[in-house]
Order: C-alpha cells, then sequence, then structure tokens
C-alpha cells in the first residue's frame, strides 16, 4: 500500500471516528438515538469514511496539492484576510449559494440545479441531525398543545403543534421532496432530448444520480401518503425500500457524480490563487515577449509537471515550454508542420532575427474567438 | 445610442438605419436550442457564390434554423465557406422587409408601408405614365444573377415583352462580361470550358486574378489536391493571398497589366517552341497574327511592364510550356479592367498555344462570381440577348424566341445599353423611372457618388428588395421580394453545372417570390400576356423551348434530370442532333471534346464557329484607364474578403460573418506606409479623382509596394467605389475596378462616421 | 456509440487558408452551441497571409488531465479527450496553460474550460465533425487512413511530437511529406521560425523607384 493511501485510510478513519464520537455526545449517549434509523447511521458513517478517503487521495494528486496549498496561502496572504473573507463571503454566496455560474450556462440548467441542490440541503439538514440524535422533538409537560425541539441535548425553543410552524418543520422532506424531484424532471428533460448532452452522457456516470435522488423523494412521499391517508397502508414495506435508496445514495456519494459537491468548493481556491496572480509579476513568453499569465503560475506548473513526469524542459533560454505562451505554441505547431513541406510547396521561411511577433486569433467575436475576458487573455488579444 | 445623443452628420441616413438596418442577427431561440429537432432538412445551394456549393437547411417552424453538410453533392462534398455555414441567419432577419414602403418625407425613416396591392398598383401607374409621355425606352430594368435561371429568364420577358423597354440589364455587367466577351470570341461559346474535376489531374495550374481562398473557397481543396498528386500551382496577384502564400511560383503582378504578362509568355512559348502545332493547325484560326503581336513582348519587356522579376516570368513558361496537362483559371482580376476582354484573350491564347483543352485534365475556366453568375448571363436579361445566349440583334434568333412567346418579332425592342450606361442615361434625363432588383449599384458601381446623384434625378424607382439595401434607400416605392431559400428553381453554377435550388420556407408577411412580384406588376399595366407562370416550373418548362437550339441549349434539362445527376450541364439538348454523339444523363460537363457537337459547327469541330476551329485574337497591350501620375501616385485595387459578399446586403447583417472582418481596411506595405508615416491600424484617407474614403490602415508586407487594397463590401462613407473609376471596356462595358490611381494620407481625426455607424453600417 | 477504430482526423495546417469555416461550423456543434472551439491565429500578420488551425490533438496521455487538479477531463475508450465535465471544473486555467497544442479555452463567466471533442456528438454516430466537413481547403480532414492515402499518396500520418525532453504521441495526426525523415514533428525545434511564404519583394521587378518612390 502506497503511502498516499495509508494516510488517506487513516483521515477516512480519523473523521469518521470523530464523527461516532459526536453522535455519541449529540445523542447524549444514544439516549435520544432512534433505534429505527440505526441503519441510516451506519450508511453516513461508511459514506464518512469513503469520502473522506477519497478526498485525501484526490488532495495528495500533485495538482491538487499544489492547489490545496497554494490556495490557504493566498486565503491567509498577510494583509489580504479582510479581504479575502469579504470576497469569501460574495463568492460563496454568488457562486455556491446562488449558482451564478449554471445559471450562466443556461438559465433552465441553473434553476435545475437550484431545485436539487437545496432540495438536498434541506433534507440533510433535517434528516442528519434525527439520524444522529442530535434533534428530537418532544411534548412540554403541562402544555400538551406545546412541542419542545431538543438540539444536542439541550432544549431549543417550544411551539404549538398545530400551528403552521408546526406544519411546515414536520412535513420539511416533503418540500425537499417537491424541489428535488422538481429538479430531477427538468434535468431528466435536458438530457433526453438534449443532442449535445446525448452525445457524452452516461448512465452510471449522469442518469443513476438522478434516478437515486427521484427514488428517494418518491418514496419519502409515499411514507408521508401512506400515514396521512391512508392509515399507514403498506408502511413497513415502504419504509424498508426508502431506507434502501437513502443508504444507496449514501454509499455512491464518495464515487460518482455526487463527489463534486466537497470538489467544489476548490473553486473558492483558486479565486484567491488568481487574485495573488493578478497582483504579482507576469509570466512573460519566451517566444513572443508578452505576459500571459502569472509567473507564480507558469513556476507552480512546472513543478507540477515534473512531479507527474513530463519533460517539457526545453535546451536554451525559454528553459521550459511552460515558458511558451499559448498562442505561441500553436504558432509553432504550424511552423514544425509547415517547415516538414518547406521544399514541397512554395514560399520560405525568413530569417528570424527580428523579435518573433505575437500570433492574433483572427477572429475577436467573443464565442468565435475568446470565450470570455481571461480567454482573451490567454489569447492575448 | 439614443436619438438625442447622436449628432446628425452631414450626408448619413442615420435615421433610415437606425429603422432598417443593416443590423447583425446571431443565432438565439430555436437556433441555439440543442435540444429542438428540425421537422426537416431541404437540399439546396448556397445563396451566394458561383460555386454553388450543396448544403441542407434544417427547417423548424417556417424558419431555417441550421445547416447541415450535404456530403453526397460531388462539387463540394459537404464543403462550406463561413457565408455558406452562417446564411441561414439572413432568414427571419429582423430587418427584413415585410411590407411594401414608399418614400415619405416626412417620416424620419424616409419611408412608410402602405398595402402591396397598392404598391403595385402605384407602379403600374407610375410605368405607364413614363412609357406613355417619354417612350417605352424610358423605363428601363436593372437586374441581377443572383437570381434563379427562371427569374432572370422572366426579367428578359418582362422588359423584352411587357414593357417593351431596351433598357435592361443586370449586374453580371460588373462581374461575368469580359469573359463571356472573351470566351465568344475566343470559343464562340461563353461557360466554363471543363468540369472542376479536370483541375485535379493537371500538372501545372494557372490562377491569375482570383483570390480564390477569399471568394471561391472551395475550389481550394481541388487545387491543394492537383497538388497533392505532384501539381504545380502558379499565382498571379498583386497580392499574396491565401492560396499564393505557398503556391509554387508567385507573380505579383502590377494591377492592370495582365495582357503583358500572357504575352511575354506565349513569347516564351513559341521561343522555346513549346507548342502544339497540331492541335492549332487543325482546331485555330489566327496564330500568326498573335505570334506576330507577341514577337516584342521578350522577358524583359514583360518584366519591365508587369513589375514581375523576370526569373519569374522564365520559370512559369517553362512550366507552363511543355506540360502535358493545365488548368488556368482567372477571374474578376484580370476581367475587371477598361481591357479586361485583350486580357482574358490574352490567358486563352496561351491555353490554345498549348492545345491544352477539351480533354481529360485539361482545362480553362473563369470562376463566376455571383450564385448565378452562369445561368444569368445566358437567357435574356443582358441588354443585347435573348435566352438560349441568343442575340437580341439577330433576326432568326428574334423570330425563334417571338415564335415562342408568341409575338411578332419585330415587337421586340432592339438592343439596349449596359447598366452603367442606364445609370449615365438616368442622369441625363433621358431615363426617367427604374426598376431593380437583386442589385445594389449605389454599392456596387465604381464612382458612386455619382450613382447616387443619377437616382435621385429619376422620377419614379421601384426596387425589389428583402432587405432596405443601400440602392432601395433611393427608391419611390420599395416592394419586398424574396431570399434564396423562400422560392425554388435553378441555377447554373461555375462549372456550367444546373442545379436546383429548393424552396425550404414561406415568404414572411406581405413579402413574396419575386416573380410573383413582377407578374404583379405586369398584371396591374393590364399586359400580363405571357408572365401568367403559377410557378418557377412552368417558367423553367418555356425557358426549355426558348433555349432549343441555341448555344445555351436546355431542352434536355428537367428538374428530375438535375436531382436524379447532382446536376446536368449544358449544352443538353432534348434529342440527340444527327452525327451528333450521344450525351450522358449529365449533359456535357467537357466542353470541345474532339468529335464533339455543337449547334453552330454542326459536327465541323469542336468549337462554336462554322468551322468549328477556335481564335487567336491579338491583345495589344493597353495601360489601366487612369495610371498614377505625381498627383495620385499610388494604384488602388479593390477585391472581396472572405466573410462579405458583393454589396454586403446580406453578409453584413449576419452577426458572425461582421465580427469576422467588421469594417475596410485599407491594405499597404510597410514600405509605403514608411514614406507615407503610417502605422497599423492608423485611419487613413484614400483620395482619388471622384472621392475619398477613410478607413483603418492594415500594414502588411502581403501587398505589391506600390498598390494600396480595399475591400468593396461596404455602402456609404465606406465604399471603396467612391474612388473607383467608371472606365469600362469597349467591349464588355465592364468597369475598372481593379485599377485607379489614389494619394493617401494619414487621418488627422477619425471619420465623422466612426463615432455613430456600427461596423456593417 | 463509440467513435470508429478506423475513422481518423487528419490537419494539414499549411494547407489553411484562415478562411475561419471552421470557427463558424464549430459554433453550429450541439455540445457547444454558439461557441467555437477552434484555435485559428495568424501566426504573424504583417507578414504573412499564413494561419494556424489548431484542433484538440486527443493526446493518448493528456498532459490537460493531468494537471487538472479536479479530475475534470477524462479520456474515453476510444481516445477522445473529452472537454471538461462541467460539476467539476473549477475554471483554475492550469490546462489552458498546460497544454502542448494551446488548445483549451477558458469560458470564465461559466467557470468551465471548454475545449474540443471531436464533434463527438457527430462523430460518435458516424458523421464527421462540422469543422473538418466544411473546411474548403481540408486543411482539416476526416476520414479513413486507407482513403488518406489514395488522396494524399505524398504525404504520410504522424501522430508523435516533441516539445523538448517530452514526446506526445495522440489520436489526431498531422500530414507531412511521405519522404519526410522522421515519424516525429519535433514542435519547438521549430519554435523561433515566424512564418512561412513567398516574400513580395523577391518576386517584383527591380527595386526603389519601382514604387513610385520617385515623386516623394
Amino acid at each position: 500500500m502506497s503511502r498516499e493511501v495509508i494516510r488517506s485510510a487513516a483521515w477516512g478513519l480519523g473523521t469518521t471516528a470523530t464523527l461516532a464520537v459526536l453522535i455519541l455526545l449529540g445523542s447524549r449517549n444514544l439516549a435520544h438515538f432512534d433505534a429505527a434509523l440505526v441503519a441510516y447511521t451506519f450508511s453516513i458513517l461508511f459514506a464518512t469514511f469513503g469520502l473522506t478517503y477519497r478526498y485525501a487521495m484526490w488532495l495528495s494528486r500533485p495538482p491538487t496539492a499544489m492547489y490545496w496549498r497554494r490556495g490557504w496561502q493566498a486565503f491567509f496572504r498577510r494583509g489580504w484576510r479582510l479581504r479575502n473573507a469579504r470576497f469569501w463571503l460574495s463568492r460563496m454566496s454568488l457562486d455556491v449559494v446562488a449558482n451564478r455560474f449554471i445559471f450562466k450556462r443556461d438559465r433552465l440548467r441553473g434553476l435545475t440545479h437550484m431545485l436539487i441542490m437545496w432540495g438536498c440541503i434541506l433534507a440533510v439538514a433535517i434528516t442528519f441531525p434525527l439520524v444522529f440524535g442530535w434533534l428530537h422533538f418532544r411534548p412540554v409537560a403541562g402544555d400538551l398543545s406545546l412541542y419542545e425541539a431538543v438540539v444536542f441535548g439541550f432544549p431549543a425553543f417550544r411551539f404549538p403543534h398545530d400551528s403552521a410552524a408546526a406544519f411546515f418543520l414536520f412535513h420539511g422532506l416533503v418540500w425537499a421532496s417537491f424541489l428535488v424531484i422538481a429538479g430531477v424532471m427538468l434535468a431528466v428533460r435536458r438530457r433526453l432530448r438534449d443532442e449535445g448532452a446525448a452525445a457524452v452522457q452516461r448512465f452510471v456516470e449522469d442518469f443513476l444520480p438522478l434516478f437515486l435522488l427521484f427514488a428517494v423523494s418518491l418514496t419519502g412521499l409515499m411514507l408521508t401518503a401512506s400515514y396521512t391517508w391512508m392509515k399507514g397502508y403498506g408502511f413497513t414495506f415502504i419504509a424498508i425500500l426508502h431506507a434502501a435508496t437513502v443508504i444507496a445514495t449514501f454509499l455512491w456519494l464518495p464515487f460518482g457524480k455526487f463527489f463534486h459537491i466537497f470538489q467544489r468548493p476548490a473553486q473558492l481556491g483558486v479565486g484567491f490563487y488568481k487574485d495573488v496572480g493578478r497582483s504579482e509579476e507576469k509570466a512573460h513568453c519566451r517566444r513572443c515577449g508578452h505576459a500571459f499569465t502569472s509567473k507564480m503560475h507558469v513556476l507552480d506548473l512546472i513543478s507540477v509537471e515534473k512531479e507527474l513526469g513530463y519533460r517539457y524542459e526545453l535546451e536554451g533560454e525559454a528553459e521550459h515550454y511552460q515558458w511558451i505562451c499559448p498562442p505561441c505554441r500553436r504558432a509553432s505547431f504550424a511552423m514544425a508542420q509547415g517547415l516538414a513541406w518547406q521544399v514541397h510547396r512554395g514560399g520560405a521561411s525568413p530569417p528570424s532575427d527580428q523579435p518573433i511577433p505575437m500570433p492574433i486569433h483572427v477572429n475577436p467575436g467573443v464565442g468565435e474567438g475568446p470565450l470570455g475576458d481571461e480567454d482573451a487573455e490567454n489569447f492575448h488579444p | 445610442m439614443t436619438e438625442t445623443a447622436t449628432p446628425p452628420v452631414p450626408g448619413l441616413d442615420l435615421k433610415m438605419i437606425r429603422e432598417f438596418g443593416p443590423f447583425r442577427a446571431y443565432a438565439t431561440d430555436a437556433r441555439v436550442d440543442t435540444g429542438v429537432e428540425p421537422d426537416r432538412t431541404v437540399k439546396t445551394h448556397c445563396c451566394f457564390c458561383g460555386q454553388q456549393c450543396g448544403v441542407q437547411l434544417k427547417v423548424k417552424d417556417n424558419s431555417v434554423i441550421g445547416i447541415e453538410p450535404w456530403y453526397e453533392f460531388p462539387f463540394n462534398r459537404g464543403m462550406l465557406c463561413p457565408k455558406g455555414v452562417k446564411r441561414y441567419l439572413q432568414q427571419g432577419h429582423p430587418d427584413r422587409l415585410v411590407h411594401a414602403y414608399e418614400k415619405d418625407a416626412t417620416n424620419p425613416a424616409g419611408f412608410r408601408a402602405l398595402p402591396y396591392a397598392d404598391a403595385i398598383a402605384r407602379v403600374a401607374e407610375a410605368i405607364e405614365r413614363i412609357q406613355t409621355e417619354h417612350g417605352p425606352d424610358a423605363f428601363a430594368v436593372l437586374s441581377g444573377a443572383s437570381l434563379t435561371t427562371e427569374k432572370t429568364y422572366l426579367m428578359g420577358k418582362f422588359a423584352h415583352m411587357c414593357l417593351r423597354t431596351a433598357n435592361i440589364d443586370y449586374n453580371g455587367r460588373l462581374c461575368m462580361v469580359s469573359a463571356g466577351a472573351g470566351n465568344k470570341k475566343a470559343f464562340g461559346v461563353d461557360r466554363a470550358a471543363n468540369p472542376w474535376n479536370d483541375i485535379l489531374g493537371a500538372e501545372v495550374i494557372l490562377v491569375t486574378g482570383a483570390n480564390v481562398a477569399e471568394c471561391a473557397p472551395i475550389t481550394t481543396n481541388y487545387l491543394w489536391q492537383a497538388r497533392e498528386h505532384g501539381a504545380k500551382i502558379i499565382v498571379v496577384d498583386p497580392r499574396i493571398t491565401p492560396l499564393a502564400r505557398t503556391c509554387d511560383l508567385f507573380m505579383p503582378i502590377k494591377p492592370g497589366r495582365d495582357a503583358a504578362l500572357f504575352s511575354g509568355l506565349l513569347h516564351l512559348m513559341i521561343e522555346n517552341d513549346w507548342l502544339d502545332h497540331d492541335f492549332i493547325e487543325q482546331h485555330t484560326v489566327g496564330f500568326e497574327r498573335v505570334a506576330e503581336e507577341v514577337r516584342k513582348w521578350n522577358p524583359r519587356r514583360t518584366a519591365e511592364v508587369t513589375g514581375i522579376a523576370e526569373k519569374s516570368i522564365r520559370q512559369a513558361a517553362e512550366w507552363w510550356g511543355p506540360a502535358k496537362t493545365s488548368f488556368l483559371m482567372h477571374a474578376r482580376g484580370i476581367e475587371h479592367h477598361s481591357h479586361g476582354v485583350q486580357n482574358v484573350l490574352s490567358t486563352i491564347n496561351i491555353v490554345l498555344a498549348s492545345g491544352r483543352i477539351g480533354r481529360p485534365n485539361c482545362g480553362y475556366a473563369t470562376i463566376t462570381g455571383q450564385a448565378n453568375g452562369q445561368g444569368g448571363r445566358e437567357h435574356g436579361q443582358k441588354c443585347d440577348q435573348l435566352p438560349g445566349g441568343r442575340d437580341l440583334a439577330n433576326p432568326d434568333h428574334r423570330a425563334h424566341v417571338a415564335g415562342v412567346w408568341g409575338m411578332d418579332p419585330d415587337e421586340l425592342p432592339q438592343p439596349g445599353v449596359d447598366a452603367y450606361e442606364i445609370i449615365r442615361k438616368a442622369d441625363a434625363g433621358e431615363i426617367k423611372g427604374l426598376l431593380s432588383i437583386c442589385f445594389n449599384p449605389v454599392v456596387s458601381l465604381p464612382d458612386n457618388n455619382f450613382v447616387r446623384k443619377a437616382l435621385e434625378k429619376l422620377d419614379f424607382f421601384v426596387a425589389i428588395d428583402f432587405f432596405l439595401s443601400e440602392t432601395a434607400r433611393y427608391a419611390d416605392v420599395v416592394l419586398p421580394g424574396s431570399l434564396q431559400e423562400e422560392d425554388e428553381g435553378t441555377v447554373t453554377q461555375v462549372e456550367g453545372r444546373i442545379v436546383r435550388i429548393n424552396k425550404a420556407v414561406d415568404p414572411p408577411g406581405e413579402a413574396r417570390q419575386d416573380w410573383r412580384v413582377i407578374q404583379d406588376i405586369a398584371k396591374a399595366l393590364g399586359r400580363e400576356k405571357g408572365l401568367t407562370f403559377a410557378s418557377p416550373g412552368e417558367m423553367f418548362e418555356e425557358l426549355r423551348a426558348a433555349s432549343k437550339g441555341g448555344v445555351c441549349d436546355y431542352s434536355g434539362v428537367t428538374y428530375e434530370r438535375i436531382e436524379e445527376n447532382f446536376g446536368v450541364f449544358w449544352p443538353c439538348p432534348d434529342e440527340t442532333p444527327p452525327g451528333a454523339p450521344e450525351l450522358g444523363p449529365q449533359g456535357t460537363p467537357r466542353l470541345f471534346e474532339p468529335g464533339s457537337w455543337n449547334p453552330v459547327a454542326k459536327g465541323a469541330g469542336p468549337f462554336y464557329f462554322p468551322d468549328g476551329k477556335a481564335r487567336f485574337n491579338p491583345t495589344p497591350y493597353e495601360g489601366p484607364a487612369e495610371d498614377v501620375d505625381s498627383d495620385y501616385p499610388i494604384i488602388l485595387t479593390t477585391g472581396r474578403v472572405v466573410s462579405q459578399f458583393l454589396s454586403g446586403n446580406q453578409t453584413r447583417r449576419i452577426g458572425p460573418l461582421v465580427d469576422h472582418y467588421p469594417e475596410p481596411k485599407c491594405e499597404m506595405h510597410p514600405r509605403l506606409a514608411a514614406r507615407l508615416g503610417i502605422a497599423d491600424a492608423d485611419w487613413v484617407t484614400v483620395e482619388s479623382r471622384r472621392g475619398t474614403c477613410t478607413v483603418r490602415a492594415s500594414v502588411v508586407k502581403t501587398i505589391r509596394p506600390d498598390t494600396v487594397f480595399l475591400p468593396y463590401h461596404w455602402g456609404g462613407r465606406k465604399s471603396a467605389n467612391q474612388l473607383t473609376i467608371a472606365a469600362q471596356d469597349p467591349i464588355s462595358k465592364i468597369p475598372e475596378y481593379k485599377v485607379c490611381a489614389v494619394r493617401v494620407t494619414k487621418a488627422e481625426a477619425p471619420p465623422d462616421y466612426a463615432a455613430v455607424l456600427e461596423p456593417q453600417q | 456509440m463509440p467513435l470508429a477504430e478506423k475513422l481518423h482526423f487528419f490537419v494539414d495546417l499549411s494547407r489553411c487558408i484562415g478562411c475561419q469555416s471552421c470557427i463558424q461550423a464549430c459554433t453550429e456543434c450541439d455540445t457547444h452551441k454558439g461557441q467555437s472551439m477552434i484555435q485559428l491565429d495568424f501566426v504573424d500578420r504583417a507578414n504573412s497571409t499564413q494561419t494556424a488551425p489548431v484542433v484538440c490533438m486527443h493526446c493518448e496521455s493528456p498532459t490537460c488531465a493531468e494537471v487538472c487538479p479536479a479530475d475534470a477531463i477524462k479520456r474515453t475508450e476510444d481516445g477522445i479527450v473529452q472537454t471538461a465535465r462541467k460539476p467539476r471544473c473549477i475554471s483554475c486555467n492550469n490546462c489552458v496553460l498546460a497544454c502542448p497544442f494551446g488548445v483549451p479555452k477558458m469560458n470564465t463567466e461559466m467557470n468551465l474550460m471548454m475545449k474540443c471533442d471531436m464533434c463527438y456528438d457527430r462523430t460518435s454516430v458516424g458523421l464527421k465533425p462540422m469543422c473538418a466537413s466544411v473546411c474548403p481547403s481540408q486543411a482539416l480532414a476526416f476520414t479513413t487512413l486507407d482513403e488518406m492515402a489514395r488522396l494524399r499518396p505524398n504525404a504520410k500520418p504522424v501522430n508523435t511530437f516533441k516539445f523538448g525532453a517530452q514526446t506526445i504521441h495522440t489520436r489526431v495526426k498531422v500530414m507531412v511529406p511521405a519522404d519526410a525523415p522522421k515519424e516525429t514533428v519535433d514542435v519547438t525545434a521549430a519554435m523561433y521560425e515566424r512564418t512561412i511564404g513567398h516574400d513580395i519583394l523577391d518576386d517584383v521587378f527591380g527595386e526603389g523607384p519601382v514604387f513610385g518612390e520617385e515623386e516623394a
């Protein structure tokens, strides 16, 4: 077993153990633990191990490790911390909470993701504390019209059990199901009609997660329907079915598409890294001389590429191919292929004693040429 | 930009532009929705250049939502240029005219909409009035070669039979006429001699005055494909075009000196005896006179006149002379001259001297410009022409066509004047009324400030168009016509191949197919006899009969035969004449084959003269009409860019094509730029004796240092044709777009239009 | 459906005429409609009309995927390096800067790297990619090896590239002369060349006064 595997497994065990301890603490030594939910608890514990293990393995990959380190360094950079905290808040709310970048891809896709994401967050916020025994409700002694919520063993708040608030609270999972089902419907619709999606989608990667979410939501709703309107008809069977779908979803968390939930926040780190890059010295292309990204980024990539076993070192002044900007890479490629034909086709290569010019994208139109400002910088128009 | 923020700019119809465009369209809605399935795909052809690439239009709810390559069509096998890919954005365009309009001085936009029927009535009333007061010839017609062959046939019939005016001409006058006249003088017939497949096996390919990569992009693959099998490619051009960049021999000719170059090449062919004596003897006449003429064109003198290095001239002759197979192609570069016909004939002379024509892989062709540049010059919308390539002045030809049309031959008018002469007559007050369709002379004719003034003098001007073109802005009535995808018919492409245009969608609003508009006018005039066709198919049937027995014989062509064979090449008579070989299902792909039959030679030989022999024509060199001098020391040459088409009425409305090359730039060599103190992207003023134009400079080494280049696709202040000269070839009447004298200065400030106009406007 | 093994993408950059058909056609592709993935540059417009059309070469061990911190770039079994998986890409720009051919594009608004996926929506159902369908110079071509050998008998396809000490193999092939000594295109060896093409001054007759300079 490699060092990464051992280390990742240790991390996995550590977080799983921590969670177990928290469950014991929060449920007051299992006093408030609902034994009926024990299967859920164990599947979450397993998922915790899997997720931590995979996350740690992921972080051990050279590029990820580099970004992880650099991201935190950038975040905690002296003199920048207040600013970073502010930016963290705004990016967190725009990108993570409001899914701005997904809406930019397509408004309907943004809505789809929003529905599924908030449905899942709501469901997790309700069920996890219940499953762990961190939250339970009890009638208030002396006033039977009131309920009291107990959080981590401490009484938190009281509310009338026939109030609208109570109705909303106790049916929280129903609302979550509605959100998720609506989102899944939209997602499936897109996957069935969109030619572009049809070309690249895979069942396990793209459809299975949607089916799991749908199954969890539907069986959950069936439970509600069973005890609300059908006098508990088939309740046990539906409960087992629901448990099975939920547990399958948890077990699938570390492996499939759902892992992006844990990877995605890295985007925030990237943002801080880019902020630092913009404020620091630029890299200048060693072919055309034009600035194209931060020197830090080039140096980091050189070290990542070395770790990965790439040998892009160059002889002479350029030292490493990473010092060549993307347009000059494309131009060099064209020159290499063109030179191969030189005796066969007309035209010559003029002596290159003058500085080499910067290649220019033929079309400056957004979409046809660069896809946005950052891309334009990569193209250096 | 709000109107209050926009100061008026003298001479710019800003309010009209804000109302009618050109604005840029981009793909939206169903065109970007990747979940939309088209209802159907329609196999048709591109609406732009003369190559007529096959393409499939994706149609959803009466809208063209995209294109799909048509891999089976043999000419282009799916290939398309950027214009062809994005042409679908012209359909459903916000600028599309969906009503008739009439001039209204009280309206800020200059026009007000009126019901279609009222507009037709106004047009008929004006025609009637002008012709009654000033005679039939006082009403003229300008037509175009982007129309289907059926429509061009109808336009000729409308002018000659309904209006009885001598004055009809078409925009091929700015395009194909030098090649046409040259071909008729040398071969007796005006068509590319070979299908493009003959390029593939040629040993030497000479491309002169043709920016193939930008103006006929699909032909590039034929040339490169030939080179893969060892062909040498020679390019003659004042600019290093994308094709010229890696061609085997590049000859940077000084604009307007083409006849000298080809005389020089023939001189070397004779000197080295690189001649096909048998062919010259058996199949041509007039060689001796030409040999005498080129005697003085030794390489030294040729180099001095053409500005091409002597070594290159010798190299070209060494490759061209002894080759076993070859293909020579040219386009407007040698034709747009006051001696364009001479230039064309000088190229034909070296083809005939080599004897390499009428055989596989031995060819000669002019590259047609417009969609129907070939078909549009065959069936009677030229000022001296009747259908089937017949002559309006020839009594037999008049009798034949009058017979088909059911009229007395004497009632047919005599030949009229060319397009530019129509404008001059309008200026002189001889022509009082004008109908124009498929023609944008305010952008496309030379010295267009004069054209504008002439149009303003007309009593009545009616334009049929799908967008309000720069020319239609001067109209009294604008009738909404049809886009190519809104009608069906046939066109004849660069190879002489007749192809089918299929209708994809209906015209919007009150717009209707052009032929319906024309017939509606005829009906309102009470002269609808012969103009009551119910479909393009009916017109084609009559065209077959009218062309029968002519040089451009379509009588054996049917829509079914075209579709079954991916096109039919004319001549294609419906019955094999006695003594003629049987034609294949595709008609006559290659002209002048040994043993071939044609209606002029009647078996005497392969060429279209009574003796069946081709003609050598002496081509004495004359310089351009306006040469450089100390006041105007720089040569201006004009041309096209790949993303735009002709006057830009369509392509300047297609957003992605505008992005590609937004505004005209003046190309100049760094040596010239340094002398003038101009840097790349500076604003420069180009000035000729006729006008000025301020645009940005593009300082590039890919042009002769004595020449500047402007693309001509823009209107108004950006129009290159404000500068060009209206000098015309004496035979073909083509204007000299490719050479005039200018001076260039660095502009002190950006032009006044820069702040208020979008790039395409 | 995977891409048929016998079908290949061939690039001959020196055939390119810069017409931008590929760009326009690329924006019609269903997997990234409205946005072109083609990289087409003027190599040195002041000196020449040379353009460099670059599509994804689909490397066997793609540097872009290896330097991706988010595991967002996947290579399918049929050798196609797919564009970034949308849920994962964190728009770090690593792939853009590391790709030896300079292919990926960055859509910062969408927080998404985008690149050519050889029109997977078309090629996976047996159609040609849009760019290679329309390309008027066939600088970009998509066909079988046999057909290519028939069409271009004096050329051979090569899919090995050198960048300094690094060798890269690709699914896409470039055309070099059949008699080229090596089966490798050394990209960095040509790095300091500017352009290829005729120089107009080589071919004009005479010097100096010819260009109207006597009036100056």
